[in-house]
């Protein structure tokens, strides 16, 4: 795990000085604070974790700390973020963007990303609408809704993002709100702890653009927590079931995590690496490997 | 350097014949997929190398997974070999109907030696070869030499071996030795089979010698160490040499052997290699490496480099130190996805929104590529910047013969790191007198910043300001300015005082390089420019060149002539300066190159003299 332990860290040391361009009220505040709290629990100092992005408000998020950021393409946070965590095993690396950066044009991603168990938290800011280009429809839109680009309603049924990670075979997915910061908070730090692959949806209300029902109050209306549903974590079939709801309910926690987690695309990548490099020619004899009698 | 004899003397055909003073041929060959016809390439580019010869074999296919029609071309020579060759010495074709399909890629003319299937039951005479007259024309009973003495017409390759063994001179010895350390696991007995086809081809070729000979004379160098290597190979070793740890990429042909190369060696040196799932994804993941301080790379061909396109802006932006292999192929789109072009160039130099100078470098041999892949990454570290190696088909798949490389001559360059001093008040991207910042990197206390694909302060935080703007794309381009004054990285041969310019980048130097020489035999005088920079565009070094010329050339294989068109965009040329340009898979001759320069020389004194004659 962390190399260099754990230290006593407060929320002052994650939290940056740049004022999030959000508008007042936006459920991605609540998100970054929960944010703050579950790497004060974590205690990883700040230069040891990358914190990346795609683009859109909640893309943001990164600016407002003081980890190492990386705001990079539309889309584009999940191929980044592998990378760093290729290239430096001992990072915490967590990723965050929206729901048009991961499920639209970023949905390729995933999908591989989950494939390979790289141990990467991944955070998605779910509101149902693009915020940033001024509020078009979004790959979770409910059908129906009325947006700029869907004058007349939109024609499109919602994709569920849980439903798909779950097929994809993540090994943790979760789903938090604003209208729960503490719990929020732990169930970050519990993504972050899992050692592997994982996934939060948060749903985070647009005070602009959003729908009436996604917005905070409409929210509390429909939620409900997996814990007091009995819901077992570690059966991933009963959490396909309850995922299904996605959109008409707000289940709140863990979905699933797998009770036996298996070893990381980085426990493979070293162990390769240990295997094969006692074979490697010496980096400046590699030519060597072109000889002809 | 290689110079074709011009004529060989000698009456030929009896058995004093004087000897031959070949000192370089030229095979193409070609048949279906299952012929093994690339396997008799492998075998007679190792023997050669073996015997002490200089060799280069290059391969084309169809675009068929198996199957269909597929060629190669193996010069053979007792000097080093500047490119594949023109006219072939030999042709070999295992039917007519694959041989064809290659058209000027494998061309025959009036001193070629014909070899070919006697089972197509074509005669002598009558063989599908329209307007040439080739110098003999010999039909083989391959198929069933090689079923007699091998029991399998799957030895027809290893006839082919003998074939030539006897006629030409190469491998007699080494072909076998060769082939036994290659089948030594499949048992003695296919050993042995393959011994009795080679037999029986180079008994054939005994029994029925050539109306001229065409033994190649023995090399002085029998003995000397040699590499074999392709372009693609030779990319990913140099890149390693490099220090480069982290490949991410999807496999696109002509480039994917990059990737295979990294996926069997990269691990040893404590680096890993992603086959993501795209492109981007593949370009992405090498971004987020070097982020993370990893020396990282990317490979591609044409489609690819379109996919990479934003993400190599996010690079620029971000400042982050990135090499990008771009081997070309016919396009656009899919176009010719196993053919040599340099149509990339535009796309090299120009793809991209916003501002944007990312120095493109381009190899022009198996050799050279391990220079210009290890300058790439100096260049990219040092600059903090996307570089794109721009190859082509035919260096990247061609294997050649080298001189083994001393790596101790080449210095290796880091990126700037932060000091202590600097990481009291870190700023990312600083402004220095050389625009160049030190660089962290996660995992460095004092070092956190924001990268970001949104322009920023200095600190690395988000910006709007018009100003700040324009003083980050001052930094951003002006750190790339000392790039212009790189003369190593520009070869130039001939009479610099030449009235007669040559310039050409990429596989096709080789082919100048060649006419260079024949001109200069025939008395032109003539100079020739490489560059292995292509952008930014070094003008004081090109004007300089061109400040004798009164006629000239940029050759390219490329029907829109994109670095003629470059060239223009930065510099006047001299006016007796144009551009000799074809599409891809059209291959240029040193011969045709030489003729237009004569061409040129006489309009030269055609103008001469019409200057002079109102003067008189």
């Amino acid at each position: 795990m962390s190399p260099a332990g754990t230290f006593d860290f407060q929320i002052k040391d994650y939290k940056s000085a740049l004022k999030p361009i959000w508008c007042p009220g936006c459920g991605d505040y609540s998100v970054v604070q929960g944010i703050y709290r579950a790497l004060t629990a974590i205690g990883r100092p700040p230069h040891e974790i990358a914190f990346v992005s795609g683009i859109g408000c909640s893309s943001r998020i990164p600016g407002y700390t003081t980890t190492y950021g990386f705001n990079t393409l539309h889309g584009r946070a999940l191929p980044i973020a592998q990378g760093i965590k290729l290239a430096n095993p001992d990072l915490l690396v967590l990723a965050a963007g929206g729901d048009g950066d991961g499920f639209s044009i970023g949905g390729g991603h995933i999908a591989h990303l989950i494939r390979r168990n790289m141990d990467i938290t991944y955070i998605v800011m779910d509101n149902q609408v693009y915020g940033l280009t001024k509020g078009q429809l979004s790959p979770t839109s409910q059908k129906g809704r009325l947006t700029v680009t869907s004058r007349h309603g939109s024609l499109e049924e919602p994709m569920n993002p849980l439903l798909c990670v779950l097929a994809y075979g993540a090994g943790f997915v979760a789903q938090a709100a604003p209208t729960d910061l503490a719990g929020m908070a732990a169930i970050i730090e519990e993504a972050i702890r899992y050692p592997g692959f994982a996934f939060v949806n948060i749903q985070s209300p647009c005070v602009t653009y959003g729908d009436e029902a996604q917005q905070f109050k409409g929210l509390k209306a429909i939620s409900e927590n997996l814990v007091d549903l009995g819901h077992d974590p570690a059966d991933r079939l009963a959490a396909m079931d309850l995922a299904q709801h996605y959109g008409s309910k707000l289940h709140l926690g863990v979905f699933y995590r797998n009770p036996e987690p298996p070893p990381t695309y980085g426990d493979l990548v070293q162990a390769r690496q240990e295997l094969l490099a006692k074979d490697a020619l010496p980096r400046e004899r590699i030519l060597d490997l072109f000889l002809k009698q | 350097m290689s110079v074709k004899d011009s004529e060989i003397k000698g009456t030929g055909g009896e058995a004093t014949a004087p000897p031959s003073t070949r000192r370089d041929l030229v095979f193409g060959m070609a048949g279906s997929g299952g012929d093994g016809i690339i396997s008799v390439g492998d075998s007679l580019l190792q023997a050669a190398a073996a015997e002490g010869y200089h060799g280069v074999m290059t391969k084309s296919f169809g675009s068929q997974i198996r199957g269909g029609e597929s060629s190669c071309r193996v010069r053979i020579s007792t000097e080093p070999i500047l490119n594949p060759g023109g006219n072939l010495d030999v042709a070999v074709a295992l039917n007519w109907e694959d041989f064809l399909k290659f058209g000027a890629e494998l061309p025959v003319s009036g001193t070629t030696v014909v070899i070919y299937e006697a089972a197509t039951n074509i005669p002598e005479d009558q063989i599908p070869l329209v307007g040439v007259l080739p110098r003999q024309v010999i039909a083989v009973p391959i198929t069933e030499l090689a079923k007699a003495n091998a029991g399998t017409e799957r030895a027809k390759n290893t006839v082919v071996l003998g074939l030539i063994a006897g006629w030409f001179g190469i491998g007699a010895v080494a072909v076998m030795k060769g082939l036994r350390k290659k089948l030594a696991k499949k048992g003695e007995e296919l050993v042995e089979a393959n011994q009795r086809a080679f037999d029986a081809g180079l008994t054939f070729a005994q029994q029925n010698p050539l109306k001229i000979s065409m033994n190649l004379v023995a090399s002085e160098t029998k003995g000397a160490v040699k590499l074999i290597t392709d372009g693609n190979d030779m990319c990913a070793a140099a890149a390693i040499f490099a220090g480069c740890q982290f490949f991410g990429g999807y496999p696109i042909t002509p480039s994917t052997e990059i990737m295979q190369f990294f996926t069997n060696h990269v691990w040893g040196y404590g680096g890993a290699v992603l086959q993501a799932e795209d492109e981007i994804a593949g370009i992405g993941a090498a971004i987020g490496a070097s982020f993370a301080g990893k020396k990282a790379m990317t490979a591609t061909s044409g489609p690819g480099l379109s996919l990479k396109t934003e993400m190599m802006g996010l690079a620029t932006i971000a400042e982050l130190p990135l090499v990008i292999v771009n081997v070309q192929r016919g396009g656009p789109s899919t176009g010719l996805p196993t053919k040599n072009e340099q149509s990339d160039l535009f796309a090299a130099v120009f793809s991209a929104h916003g501002d944007v100078i990312r120095p493109v470098l381009a190899p022009t041999s198996v050799a050279d590529t391990f220079r210009i892949t290890v300058e790439a990454f100096n260049i990219a570290e040092y600059y903090q910047t996307p570089v794109i190696v721009l190859s082509d088909q035919e260096i990247s798949q061609r294997k050649e013969t080298l001189d083994p490389i001393d790596t101790s001559q080449f210095e290796i360059l880091d990126r700037l790191r932060p000091s202590a001093v600097d990481l009291q008040d870190y700023k990312r991207f600083k402004d220095t007198e050389n625009h160049i910042s030190p660089i962290s990197q996660p995992g460095m206390p004092g070092g956190t910043y924001l990268a970001s694909g949104i322009e920023h302060v200095e600190s690395g935080a988000p910006t709007n300001s018009g100003t700040v703007h324009a003083r980050m794309n001052e930094k951003r381009t002006q750190k790339l300015d000392p790039l212009k004054e790189r003369r190593d990285l520009f070869e130039i041969t001939g009479d610099p005082e030449a009235p007669l310019a040559l310039v050409a980048w990429g596989s096709v130097a080789g082919v100048c390089r060649e006419a260079l020489a024949l001109a200069q035999a025939e008395g032109l005088h003539v100079k020739l420019l490489v560059p292995y920079l292509l952008y930014p565009v070094a003008e004081g070094i090109y004007r300089d060149f061109f400040a004798s010329a009164q006629k000239g050339l940029v050759i390219e294989q490329s029907h829109l002539a994109q670095f003629h068109k470059l060239l223009r965009m930065h510099l006047d040329l001299p006016k007796g300066v144009r551009s000799m340009a074809r599409s891809g898979a059209n291959p240029f001759l040193p011969s045709e190159i030489v003729v237009a320069l004569h061409r040129l020389l006489s309009e030269l004194q055609r103008s001469h003299e019409g200057n002079l004659q109102p003067q008189e």
